[in-house]
């Protein structure tokens, strides 16, 4: 983690990259450099290349020191920088000082960057050239977290980053570009992870949701559900099934769906392309005043940013018969936030029944607004259509009827689309900072899944007598979000510390259908309707955050957030039996019937209106009279609203209310060669109301109250040529009635990401050749299952090795590379997959298996850019 | 150092350790089975009194079990519930049947091993078929008996085979609700009262007695298949009194006992 480019908020960062003096460096290193246009028969001249660039921040000292915002100074540095045939660089002088301070951040920052050697006919070689930079305060100087000497919560977000081209045109004038950051949230604690993907990249993942292993304590499972299935995740004890316990945002956009019948909150990560995000913000934990609905067990926030500039075309095949084409695209002289990448995906799938077509397309163009102001338009599209293997009994396998990779049902699978579009803009003025977003979503997922087989279709009296007809549930929801959030937020001084206060808001509107039905094995036809609501809810959510500094090392944080949830639902499936039926006009073996007792017609909708208000507080302190060292506790309450089939006319909706508490440390430092971050947090959560899978609704349904006690613990290190993460989180979830573990959560969780890169000493036609080589490792441990039963551990591993030259790059993954057959979830209820023998009735094991070894090789090619 | 080690060491130890203790409740047992005749009857022809009067020899008495299944709670008899499995409230399951002979009280093993949970069971269920319950046409013979019958010196030697198909099928009363007689109905003898709590290892013994399924037989009105020597037959339908009370005697519960040994 990179937490060396996270020091000031709001910096405003111009960065000038011009050429050097061309004599002066024939001079120094007898080559002589490119002049644009060269000559045909002139040496073709490459100008070396920024490979990886380490933001400069604002010198944290002087943004301690009380001032007023005007008062802190502009500075301009401009360092000489001498590279040798490597690339690596071999002398840094300053040629302008901007005083002591920002000499030696403009140096620390540059030293880490990465550069590709210039090269003449194709041989790298030595060059020179200048860097001025230019240091901008902020438009308002939060004060950092006590004890971080760099905190990453202060620092603009990868849409600031600085995408200067480096050019080399020696009559060329320096060009400045200002680029402008935006602001990000005071931490909360131990437990509020920015994690920064950087080199991590190189660590082989299927999915952009993957990247949330990143932050402790999270576990992703897809339950056999297929490629396009959205994942079933994990965190601190709680299991969110596809999000519903965990607030998902990408740059600002809500993925969570209210009132998805399959989950409220359901929330679909696989739009995202994992190569266009820059970092994400994990906080585990309701603890920010931002955090709206679904932040149970905690949040997460995906900021896009597209670090390889110019243009890339990127193809990959490998093991069941993957294909995927991706392409992006980032200009030149555009910051990382303006970008456009579309992919297309095409698999097999490993074992039977889990081939998946997917495309997606994701863009973002960012511009200033004014001096220190940004703007940003954002647009995403997505579309899959897959199969998926489902459950098996563990029995039937262990018997030799069914492969480990085999399907009970081969219906089982969905699709899935996605488009939204949004805008936001950002104004510093003075001392305050203005923000406003809008969104509009429109998202369609239709999920066939069959857990028990043939066990759920009692005969009714009214039916014609039938057989079980099988369990498939056919799922189709339709949600159309609109909403809008801002925010507002004003520095002070009082007692010689500066303050700051931020009011928001954050109003949604979701207009939803979900109907599921049930389809006969043997027909694939449905022949009941077991859900169909229109639902339309409203959320708007308003908080006031006050981040209080009584000493330089102490800051309290904190503030509250009410929610107001509007309800108006439509079950137009109201009717689904009718003791004393008609016999003149008998219901036969329609599902939503319009009838009552005695054959009385009444139409088979009733709606429901309904409106509920929650406040929340929430409070950190954060204390760090150690330099490198932040104690911090906290405490929040949070929310999860219910699904449209729980509302009631009149009836005051049902929250899952959840309040939770935590103390922790954290370290963060930068050394000479390396950064280092590093959190150890306890934490407690209790949920009144939690979600406990159920195999009959195929979903997770409201379950008693529920406590968590856990630690988690992690540490990054990043240096020249090596990034490493890793993690372990352990949790005890019991339920309050009864003391007794909740079932399918992962008690013990382990993950190390790993990267080594670098140049390797070896060349091709004068062109050196660039590596990296990227691990990943995760370790689950033996979760709970319902009658005292345990799952088996879970461990895998995926290694990812890259070879780059010149504009090209081959790389081969591995995904389970050590070919374990392992069930990736695994539980205990009843099913019966086998409706000619007599039914099995009691619960037995059932699994979703977990892909075997994968191999897959990629190459890419980029034209321009950086 | 070493001791920094030691100390990391035992508390991550510590930690694995602590975090996977606890329970989820209940267990999921594994069982044998064996079923058979009276116990008190070791084989050979076997001589019983009806409520009816009569005296009767058994010279076979089979019974085909498909499976058996334990519950947690009975069924209540106001329940118009037409569905014959009622999901959530099974402990226990023998889901491969076998042929009893019912004049033996040697016990015989099921063909699998029973599994189950550790919950209290409350109700027995054996169902009567040779596989899918909901079938409407199932030629398994479930049940066959032969023997002899007496009173006031009269004699009935019979026979008869049980099956149950669409010669079970009741019709619907109300054409309203036409799924009011599932099939599935005819093929569950339940409840069968128990009161046992399954645990890994046990034993679980069913025993059946042939002779309560001619409590309510009154085979004066047999019908006659045969002269000399007299033979007479119960029908595999619902036709007459001696059939439809020995089919009524088959499904009922009376004649089951289930219990379990640890």
């Amino acid at each position: 983690m990179r937490c060396s480019l996270r020091r000031v908020p709001s910096l405003a960062l111009a960065l000038a990259v011009s050429s050097f003096a061309p004599g002066a460096f024939a001079q120094a290193t007898g080559v002589t450099v490119a002049q644009a246009p060269q000559p045909s028969a002139a040496p073709r001249v490459v100008p070396p290349r920024i490979v990886e660039r380490v933001e400069p921040a604002y010198p944290q000292r002087l943004l301690d020191e009380p001032h007023g915002d005007d008062q802190l100074p502009v500075a301009h540095v401009e360092l000489e920088v001498t590279l040798d045939a490597s690339g690596k660089i071999r002398e840094l002088v300053v040629l302008a000082s901007g005083g002591e301070l920002f000499d030696a951040e403009a140096m620390r920052a540059v030293r880490a960057w990465k550069f590709a050697p210039a090269q003449r006919d194709g041989k790298p070689i030595p060059s020179r050239f200048h860097v001025p930079l230019n240091f901008v305060p902020p438009a308002h100087a939060e004060p950092i977290d006590p004890g971080h000497d760099h905190p990453e919560d202060e620092l603009p977000g990868p849409d600031g980053k600085v995408e200067a081209p480096l050019a080399v045109a020696p009559e060329a004038p320096p060009e400045l570009v200002d680029v402008h950051g935006r602001r990000m949230a005071s931490s909360r604690g131990a437990s509020d992870y920015r994690v920064e993907i950087g080199q991590l990249a190189a660590v082989p993942r299927r999915h952009a949701s993957e990247l949330l292993k990143l932050a402790p304590s999270v576990f992703l499972l897809r339950d056999g559900g297929g490629e396009g299935h959205a994942d079933r995740i994990y965190l601190r004890g709680f299991d969110a099934r596809e999000g519903q316990d965990i607030e998902l945002s990408v740059g600002g956009v809500p993925i969570n769906e209210s009132g998805n019948f399959h989950g409220n909150g359901f929330a679909d990560l696989n739009f995202i392309i994992p190569e266009v995000v820059g970092s994400l913000r994990v906080l585990e934990g309701p603890f920010d005043p931002r955090q709206g609905n679904y932040a149970v067990a905690g949040s997460a926030d995906y900021t896009l940013g597209l670090a390889r500039r110019g243009l890339t075309a990127k193809a990959t095949y490998g093991s069941f018969d993957t294909t995927r084409l991706l392409l992006l695209a980032g200009p030149e002289n555009a910051s990382q936030g303006t970008f456009a990448a579309a992919e297309v995906f095409r698999t097999g799938g490993f074992g039977q029944n889990r081939d998946a077509w997917r495309g997606r397309a994701m863009g973002q163009y960012e511009g200033a607004v004014g001096e220190r102001g940004s703007f940003r338009l954002s647009t995403a599209a997505y579309g899959a259509e897959y199969h998926s293997g489902g459950v098996l009994r563990a029995s039937d396998v262990e018997a030799g009827r069914k492969g480990f990779y085999d399907t009970n049902d081969p219906n089982q699978g969905g699709s899935a689309a996605r488009f939204h579009v949004s805008a936001d803009v950002e104004v510093p003025s003075g001392s305050a900072v203005y923000g406003q977003q809008v969104f509009a979503i429109y998202s369609s997922h239709r999920t066939r899944e069959n857990f028990t087989g043939f066990l759920l279709d009692p005969q009714d009296a009214r039916q014609q007598p039938h057989p079980q007809r099988g369990d498939l549930l056919d799922l189709a929801v339709t949600v159309g979000t609109f909403g809008a959030r801002g925010h507002g937020k004003q520095g002070f001084e009082l007692g010689g510390q500066k303050h700051a206060l931020e009011l928001g808001y954050l109003a949604r509107l979701d207009v939803v259908g979900s109907q599921q039905q049930r389809v006969g094995a043997a027909t694939n036809t449905p022949y009941a309707t077991t859900a169909d609501y229109y639902s339309k809810l409203g959320d708007v959510g308003v908080y006031g955050d006050l981040d209080v500094h009584l000493t330089k090392w102490l800051a309290l944080r904190g503030g509250a957030r009410a929610d107001l949830f509007v309800y108006d639902v439509d079950d137009l499936c109201a009717v689904r039996d009718v003791s004393r039926p008609s016999s003149e006009n008998p219901p036969g073996d329609a599902s939503c019937l319009s009838q009552q007792r005695f054959g009385d017609h009444r139409e088979p909708n009733q709606r429901s209106s309904t409106a509920s208000l929650r406040a929340m507080p929430r409070a950190a302190v954060l204390v760090g009279p150690f330099t490198g060292f932040t104690i911090s506790a906290a405490y929040g309450q949070g929310i999860r609203s219910i699904d449209p089939s729980y509302v009631s006319q009149d009836v005051d909706t049902p929250f899952a209310a959840v309040q939770a508490g935590e103390a922790g440390v954290s370290y963060a430092h930068s050394f000479d060669d390396f950064a280092l971050t590093a959190q150890s947090v306890f934490f407690v959560t209790h949920v009144d109301r939690d979600q406990i899978f159920s195999e009959t609704e195929g979903r997770n349904v409201l379950g008693g109250g529920t406590t968590r006690l856990g630690w988690a613990g992690s540490a990054r290190l990043v240096a020249d040529f090596v990034d490493v993460s890793t993690s372990l989180s352990m949790v005890r979830s019991r339920f309050d009635d009864t003391g007794l573990l909740v079932p399918y959560v992962p008690d013990v969780i382990a993950r190390t990401d790993a990267a080594l890169f670098g140049s390797l000493p070896l060349s091709i036609d004068g062109a050196p050749l660039g590596g990296r080589v990227g691990l990943g490792a995760s370790f689950v441990g033996r979760r709970a299952l319902p009658y005292g039963q345990r799952s088996d551990l879970i461990f895998v591993l995926d290694a990812a090795a890259a070879l780059s030259w010149k504009a090209l790059e081959f790389e081969v993954a591995g995904t389970n590379l050590l070919d374990l057959e392992y069930r990736q979830s695994e539980f205990n209820y009843v099913s019966d997959f086998s409706p000619t023998d007599p039914a099995t009735l009691v619960p037995a094991r059932h699994f979703a298996a977990g892909p075997p070894l994968g191999v897959f090789a990629s190459l890419s090619a980029t034209l321009g850019g950086s | 150092m070493r001791l920094l080690s030691t100390l990391a060491a035992l508390s991550t130890f510590t930690l694995l350790g602590a975090a996977c203790i606890g329970t989820t409740g209940g267990e999921l047992v594994a069982f044998d089975a064996l079923a058979g005749g009276p116990a008190a009857h070791d084989g050979g022809a076997y001589a019983f009194e009806t409520g009816r009067g009569y005296g009767v020899r058994l010279d076979v008495a089979t019974l085909h079990v498909g499976a058996l299944y334990l519950n947690q709670a009975r069924p209540t008899s106001v329940s118009r519930d037409t569905s014959c499995v009622l999901a959530g409230i099974y402990v226990g399951e023998l889901t491969e049947g076998l042929d009893v002979d019912l004049l033996s009280g040697a016990l015989v093993p099921f063909p699998v091993e029973g599994s189950g949970t550790s919950e209290r069971a409350r109700t027995a269920e054996v169902w009567l078929s040779g596989g899918n319950i909901d079938a409407q046409s199932d030629p398994t013979i479930i049940a066959r008996v032969a023997g002899e019958a007496t009173r006031g010196g009269e004699r009935w030697p019979f026979e008869g085979s049980i099956t149950i198909s669409t010669n079970r099928q009741k019709p619907a009363p109300d054409p309203a609700l036409p799924g009011s007689e599932p099939i599935c109905k005819q093929r569950v003898v339940s409840p069968i009262p128990v009161d046992l709590e399954l645990s890994d290892g046990g034993t679980l013994v069913l025993r059946v007695d042939p002779a309560r399924w001619f409590d309510n037989v009154d085979f004066a009105q047999l019908e006659q298949v045969g002269d000399d020597p007299p033979a007479y037959r119960f029908r595999d339908d619902d036709s007459d009194q001696p059939s439809r009370n020995l089919y009524g005697g088959v499904r009922s519960s009376v004649a089951f006992s289930v219990s379990f040994e640890n």
